[in-house]
């Protein structure tokens, strides 16, 4: 099933060329981050941090540097009510993070002052004469170090340090390697990767006598920030205000409380003055969070003829010094791992183990890339010791709309079987390559929304406000968070083609928690589908409420059916036989004793399994040169084929396709976390290698059309999903090219010219 | 944070150089900044007073004639190295090495006197212009000196030039005959500073025979590395497969490498091996076919 | 230290500035001349979200001080439009959607512009080393590069005259 009639449905304003509504803002300079954000009064704050990776706080003595000419203020721990907050609000014993701890820090980099001055550099200036007296505990730095009885507790209680189990099983997977021919297992492990917005962690908070708390601050979920710092103040959340209005990137980094946001509320709270707190890139690299590393070890069954019989998993991952979104990132890398596939029998193990190293967290793709980077070159590896197409091995064992992954998730849209086709082709063209290159691809899927609620919120996930003037333009009141992959202006479109208008009727209010409607925010690729669906069902509100009038004005027979598109009210079958739009919102508001015509759309998944309420399906193809000396990695070409269901924004569609290639080849190559006793090695832009316009490939994406009935306009994810594929395929490419199998990413040149060289020597032994 | 400092602004050379005598040990040149900056920012330099000599016109100048050779002035920049027609035609490597160092921006501010004195152990100019036998030409308010090139450096990120001296001018002879010059440096992204680099001058007989080589390393010690035993084996031969093998080994021994999170040392001596290798084949394929 | 006065000439305006030296740049624009569309984003000169044009060249305002810069001409985000009328480098980018979040445009459009200046008909390998010490973390550069591309075209020619 690809496209149903629904989807035939002629669409005015989905999928054309618009320019994204926040555009002109952005090329003129003229958008304000909360990094820009100047308040009158405003002071400065700087964050003092942690030089170890385990201690206890003794004391704290900041007079020297309340001494200091123009510092306002030194908080501490002490200085708060000392929550230990998570996101995981449901479940306490993962509410573990103090952000200004009270007794004991876990992390080279976690926060432990804070200093409010005059200016920046007094700040700064004052860190030097903090004077903290800790007692150096021993650090642990690797899961499995830290599972050992003898390895020292970083959380109280916490035995061996696991943090989070997770288990997903279905089948029998016993049975299911009986029955199978073949069976190999490996070994991986996938590092971390910072999210590196390029807007670091930034928060002004002005706290005024009236008991108000302002706060702009760069994120992805104001609703959540707002809900969160209410937590940690002991406030109403009625009383803080969180304005996320334009946001330098997110990637899954930015839905947490951070020590940026925190230690700018203590410190105004404290001097009833706005104080304004900027992370540097440093401490941006050591002081947040990252993409969890893991260890993954996966033992697959398949018979002779590429059924597949069963898959088995476990995961050890480096959790760092706190959970964060970690238990989620555990839970899905389980359940993606097993993508795009029908496996009868699976099961998965995963721990999640607490270290004295950066947390780690959600990230684009959240636990999806390094669950494909294991499973799609296994199955690639697989298909080569068996003498399989390993395209068609794929598409026999793939997913279909109609599909059910047992007691997890249905799948009602699934573009894959096209998606392989494509892929096939492309590879058929470049026919045979030269020497030392090689192509590779992976699959994947990715949700569009979760459907748990970890949060605990009373609120839908999503909910969607409209408002129509008396001039015929729209306000758009929504939750959702514009953090530049372009939300603003994908409700805007979806808006425009329900009422029947042009974009340019929309103004969208987004970002602010005193002024729109709590959404659960950016993350998890939720916003298309879940504040898509609420602002379709409050654009249909309104519409309907309109339509009354204008079937009361025009006095139709019952069986005629009316509609609005480019702003013509008219009658379906007799298009031409109508009125104005702007018309029909003069009378209607005549008509309703001038109340201004009020839609509103909520949106909240229910009985869609365990994970989300649709998937969006990939493949990535690379043509990678490989040169076998020295082991640099160059791309050459790649192919994306991609369903995202019903493209809504054409222009955002392919940006959110290229960018989720390039953060994703990033992490198959280049994006390397290395730490020494707990400390991160290049914490800076000289020293961590991201890829660059010199690096990038042509990136062509054949979209592939389908529907899905859970979506708005049969929209699902786009641009997440796609960051799960690509280091897998690259490592597919150099098997293809060298014949060598890479085990760890990034891949990273020494590891390729070693690799060569076991395989030169083995080559030799065996003769 | 940037340490205070007084900002002094001398309008020639002469008055530059007075400045640094004035201010000996508490003052600092600064010319594009590029480098400076950054450790000023660090805290690693701090300085009372900062001479900015970006804007001395005098020593911006790239020249040529056939007897003296290439003079190019300290404050000539990457870019209009990058640019120069006439280095396109006589000294072919420099452009071409100049297009892989660091941004357009960097290169548009950042100057040649400024990256040498900087003596970064991973900077792309001195390998190569140790390689073409440069000599560079440092003054003070006593008169002026003439270093090779290779001599100048003797430690990270330290030279042979007093604390009154200042970098005037970078002096490369005329190319020889049948000499060619590569250039190359590995580095994951394109360009980044490299992980190592190599700098091989080759001159050939009529035969093809290579009678003088050059082979110089970048980031392969805390100073360039002129790795003379891959010299030896390269001169009085052809430079046939095993012969480039054997100077790219020897090469990787004359290296003194660090291990960093980028390569170790291991890593580090084998790209020297390859890099130098190719570089030698390049250097004398190019020689070769010169008139 | 002794504070100097500089004057420096930002989109056509004079500014007339009173700084303590060691001010950079970047600096200088955004905390006292107070436009914020030029942004930073490392303390090493490697992100490029600082570039602004200095007479013709784009250069890091993070890696200058302001008193070098003393009288000269320099262009930032907000110079780019001519009384409300889009350059065709921002028309360019707006065609291409080559922004997502943002941060990284301003950077972005100076770099180019200041390529553009120099070379008026990049070829797309050009156009991608001259952006090469921008980091933009949304787009994948690709849609950057086109929407350079499409003003080598000569595609808002005829608007902008
Ligand atoms: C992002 C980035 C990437 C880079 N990549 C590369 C690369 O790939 N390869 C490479 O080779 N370089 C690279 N560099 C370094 C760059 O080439 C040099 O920083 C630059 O050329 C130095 O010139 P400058 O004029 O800016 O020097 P400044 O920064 O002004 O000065 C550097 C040092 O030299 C001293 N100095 C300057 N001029 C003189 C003089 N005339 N006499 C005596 N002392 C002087 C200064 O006191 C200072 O100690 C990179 C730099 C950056 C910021
Ligand atoms: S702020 Fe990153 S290069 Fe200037
Ligand atoms: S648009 Fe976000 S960094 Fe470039």
């Amino acid at each position: 099933m690809t496209t149903t009639s629904l989807a035939k449905e002629k669409l005015h304003v989905i999928n054309t060329h618009v320019h994204n509504i926040d555009g002109i803002a952005k090329v003129t300079g003229r958008a304000t981050y909360s990094f820009d954000v100047k308040l009158p009064g405003m002071l400065y704050g700087k964050i003092l941090r942690s030089p170890h990776p385990h201690a206890k706080i003794i004391n704290i003595d900041a007079s020297k540097a309340l001494a200091l000419h123009g510092v306002k203020a030194v908080v501490t721990g002490k200085d708060t009510l000392g929550v230990k907050q998570g996101i995981w609000r449901r479940y306490s014993e993962l509410c573990d993070e103090q952000i200004l701890p009270v007794e004991k820090v876990r992390y080279i980099g976690e926060p432990v002052a804070a200093v409010a001055a005059i200016t920046e550099e007094i700040a700064e200036a004052a860190l030097d004469l903090i004077e903290v007296e800790y007692e150096v505990l021993e650090g642990v730095y690797e899961p499995y170090e830290a599972m050992k009885k003898e390895a020292p507790e970083i959380h109280e209680g916490v035995e061996r340090n696991i943090n989070v189990t997770r288990h997903i099983e279905w089948g029998d997977v016993e049975t299911g390697f009986e029955q199978a021919d073949y069976i190999r297992e490996d070994h991986f492990f996938c590092g971390g990767q910072a999210h590196m917005c390029m807007e670091t962690r930034s928060a002004v908070a002005s706290y005024t006598p009236e008991g108000k708390l302002t706060i702009y601050h760069s994120n992805q979920s104001a609703y959540y920030m707002q809900a969160l710092m209410a937590g940690v103040l002991g406030m109403k959340e009625g009383n803080v205000r969180v304005i996320a209005q334009y946001v330098g990137g997110g990637f899954g980094g930015k839905f947490e409380l951070d020590g940026a946001i925190f230690t700018s509320c203590i410190l105004s709270m404290k001097l009833h003055r706005p104080v304004k707190v900027i992370y540097t890139r440093e401490e941006d690299f050591i002081a947040t969070k990252r993409r969890t590393p893991m260890h993954y070890w996966v033992r697959t069954g398949i018979k002779k003829d590429g059924t597949f019989c069963a898959r088995e998993a476990r995961v050890v991952s480096n959790g760092g010094a706190y959970t964060g979104m970690g238990a989620t990132a555990l839970y899905l890398t389980g359940f993606f791992h097993s993508f795009p596939y029908r496996w009868e029998n699976y099961r998965y193990d995963g721990y999640r183990v607490y270290t004295n190293t950066l947390p780690s967290t959600s990230m684009r793709g959240f636990g999806a890339p390094q669950a494909m980077f294991c499973s799609e070159q296994q199955l690639e590896w697989i298909a080569a010791d068996l003498g399989l197409d390993p395209i068609e091995m794929r598409r026999k064992n793939g997913h279909y709309a109609g599909y059910e992954v047992p007691g997890q998730a249905f799948i009602a849209s699934c573009g894959l079987d096209e998606a392989f086709t494509v892929m096939k082709e492309w590879i058929a063209k470049k026919g045979k390559l030269p020497a030392n290159r090689g192509i590779g691809f992976s699959a994947a899927g990715f949700m569009s929304g979760g459907i748990f609620n970890w949060f605990d919120t009373p609120y839908s996930f999503s909910s969607a406000v409209v408002t129509i003037n008396q001039d015929a333009t729209v306000e758009l009141h929504i939750g959702a968070t514009e953090i530049g992959q372009g939300s603003n202006t994908t409700m805007a479109i979806i808006a425009a083609e329900t009422l029947g208008v042009k974009v340019e009727d929309i103004k969208v209010h987004s970002g602010d928690t005193d002024h729109c409607p709590a959404d659960l925010g950016a993350w998890g690729s939720r916003q298309t589908l879940m504040t898509g669906n609420a602002t379709k069902r409050a654009c249909e509100d309104a519409k309907a409420q309109l339509l009354e009038f204008a079937y009361a004005k025009m006095g139709l027979n019952i069986v005629y059916d009316l509609d609005i598109k480019d702003r013509w009210v008219h009658i379906v079958a007799r298009p031409e036989r109508g009125m104005p739009f702007d018309e029909l919102v003069t009378i209607a508001l005549r008509g309703k004793d001038g109340q201004r015509i009020i839609g509103r759309g909520f949106y909240t998944p229910h009985r869609k399994g365990m994970i989300s309420p649709a998937y969006s399906y990939m493949l990535q193809g690379v043509e990678v040169d490989i040169d076998p000396e020295t082991g640099k990695i160059e791309l050459l070409d790649s192919l994306t084929a991609h369903d995202c269901g019903q493209p809504i924004n054409h222009l955002g569609l392919i940006g959110q396709l290229e960018g989720a290639f390039s953060m994703a080849a990033g992490y198959g190559y280049l994006e390397y976390m290395p730490y020494e006793d707990g400390k991160l090695m290049n914490p800076n832009l000289v020293d961590y290698k991201m890829i660059r316009a010199t690096e990038m490939p042509e990136t062509p994406i054949h979209d592939i059309d389908t529907y899905e009935p859970e979506g708005p306009y049969g929209a699902k994810e786009a641009g997440e999903g796609l960051t799960n594929p690509t280091a897998a395929a690259i490592g597919n490419a150099i098997f293809h090219a060298l014949g060598v199998q890479m085990k760890e990413c990034p891949i990273r040149p020494h590891m390729i010219v070693d690799a060569l060289k076991e395989k030169a020597e083995k080559e030799k032994a065996g003769k | 944070m940037i340490h205070d400092f007084t900002y002094l602004k001398p309008g020639t050379v002469k008055e530059a150089v007075a400045m640094l005598s004035d201010h000996v040990d508490e003052c600092k040149i600064i010319c594009g900044g590029q480098s400076l900056l950054i450790v000023m920012r660090q805290g690693l330099i701090a300085t009372d007073y900062l001479i900015d000599i970006k804007g001395l016109k005098e020593l911006d100048y790239i020249k040529y004639d056939d007897k003296e050779g290439l003079k190019i002035g300290a404050t000539t920049t990457h870019k209009s190295i990058e640019k120069s027609a006439l280095l396109k035609e006589k000294y072919p490597v420099l452009p071409i090495m100049e297009e892989r160092l660091a941004s357009l921006q960097t290169r548009n501010w950042g100057t040649i006197g400024g990256n040498l004195a900087h003596a970064d152990a991973a900077g792309d100019p001195a390998p190569v212009l140790i390689a073409l036998d440069a000599k560079i030409k440092v003054g003070s308010k006593a008169g002026e000196r003439v270093f090779e090139l290779g001599e100048f450096y003797t430690d990270l990120f330290e030279t042979a030039m007093n604390h009154e001296e200042m970098v005037l001018e970078v002096q490369v002879p005329p190319m020889a005959p049948k000499t060619a010059c590569a250039y190359k440096k590995f580095n994951l992204l394109q360009n980044d500073m490299g992980v190592v680099g190599v700098a091989v001058k080759i001159t050939v007989d009529a035969s093809g025979t290579c009678t003088d080589a050059r082979v110089i390393l970048g980031n392969a010690g805390v100073t360039p590395v002129r790795a003379k035993s891959a010299e030896q084996i390269l001169v009085g031969k052809k430079l046939d497969e095993a012969v480039l093998v054997k100077a790219g080994e020897a090469a990787a021994d004359d290296a003194d490498p660090v291990s960093d999170i980028h390569a170790s040392e291991e890593f580090r001596r084998h790209l020297i091996k390859v890099l130098t290798k190719r570089m030698a084949r390049q250097a004398w394929e190019q020689a070769v076919k010169l008139g | 230290m002794e504070k100097k006065i500089i004057t420096l000439r930002v989109n056509k305006q004079d500014y007339e500035l009173y700084i303590n030296p060691k001010t950079l740049l970047v600096e200088a624009i955004r905390d006292y001349i107070g436009l914020t569309g030029t942004k930073r984003g490392c303390e090493t000169v490697s992100c490029g979200a600082c570039s602004v044009l200095v007479g013709d060249l784009a250069v890091k305002a993070c890696s200058v001080l302001a008193m070098q810069c003393d009288g000269m001409e320099i262009t930032t985000s907000e110079g780019l439009e001519d009384n409300g009328k889009l350059a065709p480098i921002q028309k360019a980018f707006l065609d291409e959607g080559a922004y997502q979040c943002g941060f990284c445009t301003s950077g972005m459009l100076m770099t180019t512009s200041g390529l553009l200046k120099e070379n008026a008909n990049p070829t797309k390998q050009e156009v991608k080393e001259a952006i090469e010490g921008n980091i933009c973390r949304c787009t994948g550069y690709n849609s950057i590069v086109r929407a350079v591309e499409r003003v080598a075209k000569g595609m808002y020619k005829e608007e902008s005259l």
